[in-house]
């Protein structure tokens, strides 16, 4: 059993789907080299290393379309899996939502910069592990947990109208978790698209302080009280990445975004600018073609707190009567990456101008009352403080945040002109973001007394 | 089972390479499967989905150090290569750890696991998905005529059939075979009236055949929850505020037990092993036999339930999953294991490790988690001892934080009881409590044991894992309601 070359791959799957009949087909076959090294309580837990190639197979006849996934490269079994696939799609009626594909071809010759370094990166995760754990340790952290991800993908199409090319992505990320007690615990990430822009030891430092500012957290008095809010780029990219999310297309027409019909229309404070990139400087995703081979571009989705765009893909394109964003998803087009505009004020300042408020260094559990209206709470940990009066007055834990994307978003005060990328485990779509300085934000606290915790 | 036969010899071909190469334990699962998708959107087909993936994963344990590696390359040099690799790399962070990591002693079982299919899950082509979808569509908005205004304009539902296969192997004795059909499906409707906006969220799945569709009634199902959504929405008055009796359904205690039970006491959170991610949890490894509920408290996890979504009655260590009483009369009873957190806590290994795919390594998943039934022949009886509370049938809204001590649930589909009897529907009330305080309030528990199912997150990358809720309706007493607007 020998496996293919992906290029070699695609030019055969598309030949097999063209010899069965298809009128087109778009194979994007996906080589994916990903290291990991897990490390808890100041000890790496596993390392992994996964080599994975993938194909997206897409056919079309008559109006009548299907796609399908495989991780099975072999050419036997590429073909057996198309054969199964052209069959299953002459069952199926014809599809209302079929575009044909465009009969211009492409080239797509690939992005010259990613970083070599990260295809061999085991000396490197292991020293930047390392790091990051000293360095939490040494600001006050008697423990650290976390990941420290490496990959290289590269990306390969080819159509059945002579599009053609590749496309190579690089990323390391880091999260870190520093603990002092089994309450206190501070966050940090470095995400970066190559090892220059990398910074292990601030991201382990900064969970490490916070760790250390945390201990003796208290809960707050009121049950539920509205505050103004400070939101680190964590955890302001956890809530914009999702608002990217809510622009697809797919959402608007499925009904399961807040921003259906509201095009054109304010759906944020005026210095709020969001926009989707699928390639750039720093981009830590993102490809220069789209899975329909359309050249992917920069999109802005809210342009001075309009909503100026939703993402398309051809087909819903169509039914929109506008162009392609270049965000396909063959049914549903999805953001590449996110990028929101800085603002003006440093920090320091943006805390002076809090009067009640907390700020937020990282969130989890983000989950929606209600898609279509917007509504969710989500659930803030680590570094959380009280403000008052323009001072951080002592540590905060146990409490919860709910509000509606569109409402909150409309009562931006400030954002940063620091800004940083986001991508871990609360954070799909990497997001450039700075700090967010929100106004009247609810905040609740669970009913029930905390227990007497043992060891 | 075709691939798997031919692909089982490399996996067996790389536990022999790995304890050459000096591992002291070593573990190969060839993983992977096929799977139909089909998509409809407002009544319009999406294109139909097929997946078809195989691939190995392999796990060493060298001088107390874990490397885990995965290809999907199935050639013996691939293979020869990636042992290597893993050796390497698991020897190489070897100066990192801090906490040498030990399998222990775990009985290895020698198994095949086949689930009963009526009919053969490969029946389910994009065709059968189609219509399937399309008929509950057809339902769904034949219920429009009746609304008084209530439209559900947004009706998006995805079901998908599929077979997962497994070879797991392990170097001291494990050989393990199983193939698990299942079926899933998902929606997501929205109803709309004026500006107001109702959504319901439904997953259904089990393991077995096409059968499933007729046995889980899911036509019907669906049917109902969409009219009970447009009445939500048409009706539900605003709900009270205070400390009251709650009486939670089938659905609100699963996904309880599933938060704020199941996630705290999976041993390798409680170790630190998911800190950076999932979080830890707010038991320590001395909280067995801790008081964190009431009597009436009683919730386990149980793999071996058939047609269950979790069902795994080998985990992906080789060893033989059981149920766990995880708690007993308010106490904790049980965590959930595998062989390096048995083997640390000096506890039997019950069998709880498995992973979402060849790529991903195995960690500790719950299965199917439920509070178990009580004395309370019905939900009424249960209800009548209620005199001023409220009834959460359904829930949208829920999550809770990473220590797995404070969680929401805002309800859905919800009534007020006045007098033992449910009157109103209310809209949205919010219950936000802690996890004592939620399992010490209660105080009964219908005989009705029903489930929900669900995917859990956890690991990094993510794995999302079926699983089953569940439970009786459940009494909470005195606790705390928040209504909304």
């Amino acid at each position: 059993m020998k496996a293919v070359d992906p290029e070699h791959s695609n030019r055969f799957a598309a030949q097999v789907a063209e010899k069965l009949g298809a009128d087109e087909s778009i194979v994007i076959s996906a080589v994916a080299n990903e290291r990991m090294a897990s490390f808890a309580n100041s000890s790496v837990a596993v390392t992994k290393n996964v080599n994975e190639t993938s194909q997206m197979v897409y056919i079309a006849k008559g109006g009548r379309r299907i796609i399908g996934s495989s991780s099975n490269p072999q050419r036997e079994s590429l073909e057996r899996f198309i054969t199964l696939l052209y069959k299953s799609m002459l069952t199926l009626p014809k599809d209302p939502g079929y575009v044909p594909l465009p009969s211009k071809s492409r080239t797509f010759a690939g992005r010259p910069r990613y970083d070599r370094k990260l295809e061999s990166a085991e000396t490197l995760i292991a020293d930047s592990v390392d790091e990051a754990i000293r360095a939490a340790e040494s600001a006050g952290a008697s423990r650290a947990a976390g990941s420290l991800e490496t990959g290289v993908t590269t990306h390969y199409i080819a159509t059945s109208s002579g599009t053609v090319g590749r496309d190579t992505s690089s990323k390391v990320l880091l999260n870190v978790r520093a603990f002092t007690e089994k309450d206190a615990s501070g966050h940090g990430l470095s995400c970066s698209a190559n090892v220059s822009g990398f910074r292990p030891a601030k991201a382990g430092a900064r969970a490490g302080r916070d760790s250390k500012r945390m201990r003796d957290a208290r809960q707050l008095k009121d049950d539920a009280s509205t505050y103004q809010v400070l939101m680190s780029p964590a955890v302001a990219s956890n809530l914009l990445s999702l608002v990217g999310g809510f622009a697809s297309a797919f959402s608007i027409e499925a009904g399961t975004s807040y921003l259906v019909g509201k095009l054109g229309k304010k759906v944020a404070s005026e210095g709020l600018e969001l926009t989707d990139m699928g390639t750039g400087e720093g981009c830590l995703e993102g490809r220069t073609f789209d899975d329909e081979g359309q050249p992917t571009q920069s999109t802005k989705v809210i342009e001075r707190g309009v909503l100026a765009s939703y993402l398309h893909n051809l087909s819903t394109a169509k039914r929109f009567r506008t162009r392609s964003t270049g965000n396909a998803g063959l049914i549903e087009p999805a953001p590449w990456n996110l990028e929101v505009g800085a603002g003006d004020s440093g920090y320091e300042e943006m805390v002076k101008e809090m009067k009640r408020g907390l700020v937020l260094t990282s969130n989890w559990y983000t989950r929606f009352k209600n898609y279509r209206t917007g509504e969710f709470s989500t659930v803030p940990r680590d570094g959380t403080y009280l403000v008052e009066n323009g001072e951080v007055k002592a540590p905060i834990k146990g409490i919860r945040v709910g509000d509606s994307l569109e409402r909150m978003f409309s009562s931006i005060r400030l954002m940063s002109k620091e800004r940083e990328w986001v991508q871990w485990w609360e954070v799909d779509t990497p997001t450039l973001c700075p700090w967010v300085l929100v106004d009247g934000v609810t905040v609740t606290k669970a009913y029930g007394q905390r227990p007497q915790v043992e060891g | 089972m075709r691939l798997l036969e031919e692909y089982k010899d490399l996996a067996e071909y790389c536990v022999k390479e790995s304890r050459r190469l000096g591992a002291e334990y070593a573990e190969a699962r060839i993983h992977g499967g096929t799977g139909t998708g089909f998509l409809l959107k407002n009544g319009e087909p999406q294109p139909s989905m097929i997946d078809d993936s195989f691939g190995i994963g392999a796990r060493v344990i060298v001088g107390g150090a874990m490397g885990f590696s995965a290809t999907n390359l199935l050639s013996k040099d691939a293979v020869k290569e990636l042992t290597a690799k893993t050796m390497k790399m698991a020897k190489s962070s070897a100066r990192l750890v801090k906490e040498p990591i030990g399998m222990g002693e775990s009985k290895p079982a020698k198994r095949k696991v086949r689930v009963v299919e009526k009919e053969k899950i490969e029946g389910g082509d994009p065709t059968w998905l189609k219509s399937l979808l399309l008929d509950i569509d057809k339902r769904v908005v034949g219920l429009q005529k009746e609304g008084r205004g209530v439209k559900i304009p947004n009706r998006m539902m995805v079901a998908s059939t599929g077979a997962e296969e497994k070879y797991v192997v392990t170097s001291d004795g494990a050989q393990v075979e199983s193939r698990i059909p299942r079926f899933h499906f998902f929606g997501i409707f929205t109803a709309i009236k004026g500006a107001g906006a109702a959504q319901r969220m439904i997953q259904q799945g089990e393991t077995g055949g096409l059968e499933i569709v007729e046995r889980i009634r899911l036509r019907e199902l669906v049917e109902d929850e969409a009219r009970t959504l447009m009445e939500v929405l048409g009706e539900a008055e605003k709900a009270p505020t205070g400390i009251m009796d709650v009486v939670l359904s089938p659905e609100l205690s699963g996904i309880a037990a599933h938060e704020s039970v199941g996630h705290p006491q999976e041993a390798d959170r409680i170790l630190g092993r998911e800190g950076a991610q999932a979080g830890e949890s707010y038991l320590s490894r001395d909280s067995l036999g801790m008081k964190v509920g009431s009597e009436d408290a009683n919730v386990s996890d149980d793999p071996t339930l058939a047609n269950s979504n979790g069902f795994s009655p080998v985990d992906d260590e080789g060893v033989v999953s059981q149920k766990r009483r995880l708690i007993v009369n308010g106490k904790i009873s049980e965590l959930l294991q595998n062989r390096a957190t048995s083997s640390l806590l000096g506890v039997k290994n019950n069998g709880s490790s498995r992973s979402a795919g060849f790529d991903r390594e195995p960690i500790i998943r719950m299965s199917n988690t439920f509070v178990e039934p009580g004395d309370y022949a019905t939900t009424e009886d249960l209800i009548k001892e209620v005199k001023d509370g409220i009834y959460l049938k359904s829930f949208t809204e829920w999550n809770i934080d990473d220590k797995r001590l404070n969680q929401r649930y805002i309800g859905l589909e919800a009534y007020r009881i006045r007098k033992g009897e449910t009157t109103s529907l209310v809209r949205a009330p919010v219950l936000e409590i802690t996890t004592p305080a939620l399992w010490g309030s209660v105080r009964g528990r219908s005989k009705r044991l029903e489930f929900e199912a669900a995917s859990c997150g956890k690991g990094d990358p993510m794995q999302g894992i079926p699983v089953w809720t569940g439970g009786p309706d459940t009494l909470l007493s005195g606790v705390r309601i928040v209504g909304g607007t």
